[in-house]
């Protein structure tokens, strides 16, 4: 299950933050999230490490903490996208199919003319959209 | 790592014992202690001791034997009681050694056979002892030199007694250096290759038992496995030793659920722990071999495989504690063989299964986790504590507990000081676990662990992760109740919040650093803090947010902001605040400590208040008003008051205060006796992000820059917050703020002025109330000129007046003050600032102002007198052109205009363009005598030649002069001369000046010629005659009333005009032409052509006359003829005219023929005008020199 996912300007702001637990782990999510900008950074910043996923927007498993997986995606203008999810069996198919969507949903949302570009997300449409994305999110169901 | 004993931490290392010659073992045991690989020594000084080696007798079994058990029953049980012996490696490491070594010096060996046979029966009795477990035994016959030798028959002896092999009978040769060396290889050698052969020995045992499985206890194979894999170790066998712990950690986790010796809480307990050993064990063994990733693949498995293992609710700390610990010492593992990670790309990815992440070999990330799992344990053991407190005391009797002879197992000592035990029940077994666990300080074990992973992480410069490891450190600091040093970490971690703008994680660590400020007793932080909360950007209502996670803070809400705002505003009126829980200290701001706060910025307070000035204009004049706006805004969620506003300028004349309308009275009280400006404004109130903005009028009588610098607002009676000012034009936006979806606001109302608007006015110098006037006129080249400058005051009294003079070229790119100019250009000497005359009858100073005076080639500075309201000074600068060059003249007066102390400068600038003209153009011409010709040969020969005249020798030039007035004044000539250089033309020609009227001071009127005629006569036969300089002397002259008004002086000028060169030679021939200068019609006249040969040769010359229809001639048209050296010729015809007016006279053509030149008079020469009847004029003067002046 997706427990959160964010979305991170290029100063490593949050932009859209969303958790989708019960539990009062906002929090935690929070610094999870914030944490795995520091795996991204060294991802960016030693692209030799990664290798084949040069020029890639995928960066794949960032971390695992104890309960949780955390996968990013950096798209070309550096905005950060990062997926918090308790299963323990990813497919990475999945992930990237989710990572597609959640990205053309981002561009539409900050699209909008009233968005001002670097300001966090505020769009309605736009969380509704996610919480939709969550929801099918390893489903196999291709958009 | 420190709680595993040594022998698991190390590799073992191989034990060898040696006995007797107790003199020689220092020297042999540090030689085999530094050997490759090392081996360790168990030194026993004589043969009496080797009873320790000896296997442990079962006798003293009995004493402790419980009543009514069998021995044999009593062996079994005990030998599978457990998994593993707790000092079963260490007995190995350094108790049972592989090899012995007896050592016998060389006399005991071939001594008497009493000696002998001591030396028989210590041997015997050693076989006995090692025989027992098997040991290799090494006789080592001591020698103190190679010579003292054993018989042969006592060594076999020697040998057979000993049952060893003969490499295995030592010589050791010990007093000579070299022997000494080589007995110790030998000795080294056979030890190494005797424990190898032992230790493979014991590990083949123990596996022909794994592999016979004869054994009935899965507990054994276990142990079984760990034997022979430390087996493996003393041989340094690797690879063997890493399989047999593997298996032996398999057995293990096979016999978790089957296993049902112990009470099952304690059954747990011994297999994590066994779980542990191994896995150190085998990680060890990885790390060590390099395998960087498989063991980290191991480490997954292995938490994967026990994690869920949690046992027992009331002794689940256990497990936490358990699991910490295996981060931890996998951490440490990690961390000593750090240089040996390899950075392979593939590293990272791990196996596609699997994938691994870059921090899983980073030793921050296990050891962060070692924290967390010990968070938990404490969680736990808090738990099981009140759970176990609320229903019974726990005993004392658990002191008594201790760990038993297993690994992982704990018994309860019956009788102090004996070895009587007794097993544990699960429910003593937990309350031992919770009374040790109360006295086990976790926090700081957290902390130490949270350091260790926040250094890590900081090195590897993953500033969040350590973020995050400081945050959880403050947090067990604040729990702990040490707030000081939980205020500091949480400042660090706040700032990385702040910068990146986490508003939920910054408001959980500033919740926490307000606590720790009122804990302190900190008033000021704790305000600073309060109000950076009570700005944050959170928006969002009430929701159902869990308020333990967030700490002191309280959940992010709205709702909580203003909370926080109202309380803060409750200390700053004057509400204290209890600092403690207690209520035995109270957080106040008195009168006694009044509290200010700077806000700069990037204070993290520029969202609680942001000041920003914009003047309405960039430029005003002293002492006129400017309005300009102040604006304020605050992001704080309720309204804030402020009674009064300070703002502070860098003049401080200037500041001023606005109070507001409501508490005008007590604030103009306040402030009323430092004689500042007060104005008051209607509402002082700062609502939610939405500026107030007051605009007001600001004087400055100071020229320069002016600059608002601060605004203090006060907000309660004691407490003020001064707030750096920005220009709206280069005002960032506010952090944290910035990513939030705004409206935007201008600080102004004008968007031109929000976008514009700066802080700083220039405010321009004071108006000068002095005329400077500079006459102006055509200045001539040569002549002193002498520009009038006059300052008249007008409205300005002049005190130390001080005046500036430059001379700039114009086309020099500005005014450029000469000073910086090279001194001796030949561009400043052009035009020259000769002097500066003053007035007279000023003369009362003048000594004092010469010494001040400083005039250069082209600046001047001169200082001028008082000069009263309405007088008037004037002085004139004496400018001389020494070639014509237009220049700007550049007059600067400074000024004060009263002679106070603070008075400031006034400037009055004045610039005049000036070309400098030459007066006096002078030309020259040479003319010949009238129809006089000498043959000059140089002209014959070269055409081009013609640049400088040449003359003849002897003969008469008329050199004219003629001077043109270019000028736009009229010039009075003074007198023209030629003037010689260096008497040279004194000796080679004479000059005659022609006219001998004086010039009497004659005008040149502008555009007029003055012609001067000279006569010239060369003496002297040289190519290249210098005639010297013609002087003219001038002067300007002034119109009437120009002289009387100015009182200015006429000044002599001389102006040169260098003559050129003249080729003087001398001429050959010279041919005159005579005729008269007119006929009458038909009367009859003669003409004559006379040639004068100067040479000394005989000259012949041919002429030619042509026909002419005007006159009738006689004479012949063409004839040859000599003329004599140094004698003249002279060739006469008569003529009639036959008509009359200006005719044309029949042409004459003169040819030398020895320098073959001809001679033709121009027409204008031979044309003689024909009266038709004799004028009745007067003819007596006019002679035939200067005929062209009456026919022209």
């Amino acid at each position: 299950m997706i427990v959160c996912v964010a979305v991170v300007g290029h100063q490593n702001n949050p932009l859209y933050l969303q958790s989708f637990t019960e539990a009062d782990d906002a929090l935690k999510l929070h610094h999870i999230v914030h944490c795995s900008l520091d795996v991204i950074d060294e991802r960016v910043n030693n692209p030799k490490k990664t290798g084949p996923t040069l020029n890639e927007t995928f960066l794949g498993l960032l971390y695992p903490t104890e309960n949780y997986k955390v996968y990013g995606y950096l798209t070309n203008t550096k905005v950060k996208f990062i997926l918090v999810t308790t299963d323990l069996d990813v497919r990475d198919a999945d992930v990237r199919n989710f990572f597609r969507r959640f990205h053309l949903a981002y561009v539409d949302a900050v699209s909008n003319p009233f968005h001002v570009p670097g300001k966090k997300i505020t769009s309605r449409t736009f969380a509704d959209r996610v919480s939709d994305i969550v929801r099918t999110f390893g489903l196999g169901t291709a958009v | 790592m420190e709680n595993y004993a040594e022998e698991l931490r190390t590799p073992p290392i191989t034990l060898v014992s040696l006995v007797g010659c107790p003199e020689l073992h220092p020297t042999i045991s540090t030689y085999l202690h530094s050997e490759k690989p090392p081996i360790n020594t168990l030194a026993l000084p004589d043969f009496s001791k080797i009873s320790v080696l000896a296997k442990k007798q079962m006798e003293n079994v009995d004493s402790h034997l419980p009543v009514g058990i069998l021995k044999r029953d009593w062996l079994l049980k005990h030998r599978t009681s457990g998994i593993l012996k707790r000092d079963w490696l260490l007995k190995h490491r350094t108790r049972v050694p592989a090899v012995v070594a007896a050592l016998f010096r060389s006399d005991q060996v071939s001594g008497d056979p009493t000696i002998w046979l001591q030396v028989c029966t210590d041997l015997e009795n050693l076989k006995i002892v090692v025989r027992g477990r098997n040991i290799k035994l090494v006789v080592v016959v001591v020698q103190s030199t190679d010579k003292d030798e054993v018989s042969e028959d006592r060594m076999i002896a020697l040998r057979k007694h000993a049952e060893v092999d003969s490499k295995y009978l030592l010589i050791f040769i010990r007093n000579d250096e070299s022997e000494l060396t080589k007995s110790l290889n030998r000795l080294g050698g056979a030890f190494a290759e005797l424990a190898n052969i032992y230790y493979r020995g014991e590990g083949r045992r123990i596996k022909t038992c794994i592999e016979k499985k004869s054994f009935n206890f899965d507990e054994l194979n276990i142990r079984y496995c760990f034997k022979v894999a430390v087996y493996a170790e003393f041989r340094r066998d690797w690879i063997e030793a890493l399989r047999f712990y593997e298996d032996a950690y398999h057995a293990l986790h096979e016999i978790i659920g089957t296993s049902a010796r112990l009470p099952a809480t304690q059954r747990l307990v011994e297999i994590k722990t066994v779980a542990d050993l191994l896995h150190l064990k085998i990680s060890a063994l990885l790390l060590h071999g390099g395998k960087v990733i498989e063991a980290v693949v191991w480490f997954k498995q292995h938490i994967a495989s026990y994690k869920k293992l949690v046992g027992a609710p009331e002794v689940v700390s256990i497990h936490w504690a358990w699991m910490s610990r295996q981060f931890l010492v996998f951490a440490e593992l990690l961390g000593t063989s750090a240089a040996t990670i390899p950075s392979n790309p593939s590293l990272v990815l791990g196996t596609s299964e699997k994938p691994l992440t870059g921090w899983e070999f980073h030793p921050a990330y296990y050891y962060e986790l070692a924290a967390h799992y010990m968070r938990e344990k404490r969680h736990c053991q808090e738990v099981a504590l009140s759970a176990s407190e609320s229903s019974k005391g726990i005993g004392s009797s658990s002191e008594s507990v201790i760990q038993s002879i297993f690994v992982g197992q704990f018994t309860r000592l019956l009788k102090q000081g004996e070895a009587a035990t007794q097993p544990l029940t699960d429910a003593e077994y937990v309350h031992h676990v919770l009374a040790e666990g109360k006295r086990f300080q976790d926090s700081y074990y957290i902390i130490a662990l949270l350091k260790k992973s926040f250094e890590s992480y900081s090195s590897l410069k993953s500033q969040r992760m350590a973020s995050y490891c400081g945050n959880q450190m403050a947090r067990e600091y604040f729990a702990l109740g040490e707030f000081g040093s939980a205020k500091s970490l949480f400042d660090g971690v706040a700032s990385l919040y702040m910068q990146e703008g986490w508003i939920t994680l910054l408001w959980e660590v500033l919740g926490s650093l307000r606590e720790c400020s009122r804990r302190l007793g900190s008033v000021k932080d704790f305000i600073e803090y309060s109000l950076e909360m009570a700005a944050l950007p959170i928006s969002s209502g009430a929701e159902s947010f869990g308020c333990e996670v967030y700490g002191p803070a309280g959940p992010p809400t709205f709702p909580q902001r203003k909370l926080v705002h109202k309380e803060v505003f409750g200390l700053v009126k004057g509400e204290p605040i209890l600092t403690s829980d207690e209520g035995n200290c109270i957080l106040a701001i008195t009168e006694d400590q009044p509290l200010h706060l700077e806000v700069d910025l990037i204070s993290p307070l520029r969202v609680v208040l942001l000041a920003s000035v914009a003047f309405h204009d960039q430029v005003i004049k002293p002492g006129a008003p400017i309005p300009f706006t102040l604006s304020l805004l605050s992001q704080l969620p309720n309204p804030v008051e402020i009674s009064q506003l300070e703002i502070q300028f860098n003049q401080s004349e200037c500041n001023f205060t606005i109070a507001s309308l409501i508490k005008e009275e007590a604030v103009a009280s306040d402030i009323g006796e430092t004689g500042t400006r007060v104005e008051t404004a209607q509402n002082l109130s700062l609502l939610t992000n939405k500026w107030l903005r007051l605009t007001y009028d600001i004087k400055s009588e100071q020229s320069g820059k002016l600059e608002c610098v601060s605004v203090t607002a006060r907000l309660g009676p004691h407490c003020t917050i001064c707030c750096r000012v920005e220009s709206p034009a280069s005002m960032d936006d506010l952090p944290l703020w910035k990513f939030e979806d705004l409206v935007q606001t201008f600080p102004t109302r004008d968007p031109a002025l929000a976008f514009s608007g700066q802080k700083i006015v220039q405010v321009e110098e004071p108006d000068p109330q002095v005329d400077l006037v500079l006459g102006a006129g055509p200045a001539l080249v040569g002549e002193h000129f002498l520009v009038p400058v006059t300052i008249t005051s007008k409205g300005h009294a002049i005190y130390s007046g001080e005046l500036k003079i430059n001379l700039v070229d114009p086309k020099g790119g500005g005014l450029v003050s000469p000073r910086e100019r090279e001194p001796f250009s030949m561009d400043s000497h052009h035009v020259e600032l000769l002097g500066i005359s003053e007035p007279d009858g000023e003369g009362e100073s003048q000594a004092g102002m010469d010494s001040i005076k400083k005039i250069q080639e082209s600046f001047g500075l001169l200082p001028i007198p008082f000069i009263k309201l309405g007088d008037s000074w004037c002085c004139k600068l004496k400018i001389k052109w020494n070639r014509p060059k237009p220049i700007m003249l550049y007059v600067s007066l400074g000024y004060l205009p009263n002679n106070e102390a603070g008075a400031q400068k006034v400037y009055v600038h004045k610039s005049l363009q000036i070309d400098g003209d030459t007066a006096i153009v002078m030309i020259h011409s040479f003319m010949l005598p009238y129809r006089q010709y000498p043959l000059l040969l140089s002209r014959i020969k070269s055409y081009d030649s013609g640049d400088s005249p040449s003359l003849a020798l002897n003969e008469t030039r008329i050199l004219i002069v003629s001077a043109k007035n270019r000028s736009q004044v009229p010039v009075r000539l003074l007198s023209m001369s030629i003037e010689m250089d260096d008497d040279e033309i004194g000796r080679s020609c004479t000059v005659l000046q022609g006219g001998d009227s004086p010039l009497d001071n004659a005008i040149l009127v502008p555009g007029e010629d003055f012609k001067q005629v000279f006569t010239i006569i060369p003496e002297l036969d040289f190519p290249t005659l210098a005639m010297g300089t013609v002087s003219l002397r001038w002067s300007r002259e002034f119109r009437f009333e120009e002289q009387s008004h100015t009182g200015l002086m006429a000044t002599e000028v001389l102006t040169r005009h260098k003559l050129p060169h003249v080729n003087v030679e001398m001429a050959p021939l010279i041919v005159n032409l005579e005729c008269p200068p007119h006929a009458i019609l038909g009367s009859p006249f003669t003409c004559y052509v006379r040639i004068q040969n100067q040479t000394e040769l005989l000259q012949e010359v041919k002429y030619s006359l042509g026909d002419t229809q005007n006159f009738l001639f006689s004479g012949s048209h063409n004839d040859t003829f000599f003329v004599l050296p140094k004698s003249k010729h002279t060739l006469g015809y008569k003529l009639v005219s036959l008509a009359c007016g200006s005719q044309q006279l029949p042409r004459v053509t003169v040819t030398s023929l020895k320098y073959s030149t001809e001679l033709q008079p121009s027409v204008s020469v031979s044309t003689i005008f024909i009266f038709p009847f004799k004028p009745e004029i007067k003819m007596d003067d006019v002679g035939s020199k200067l005929p062209e002046s009456i026919v022209t």
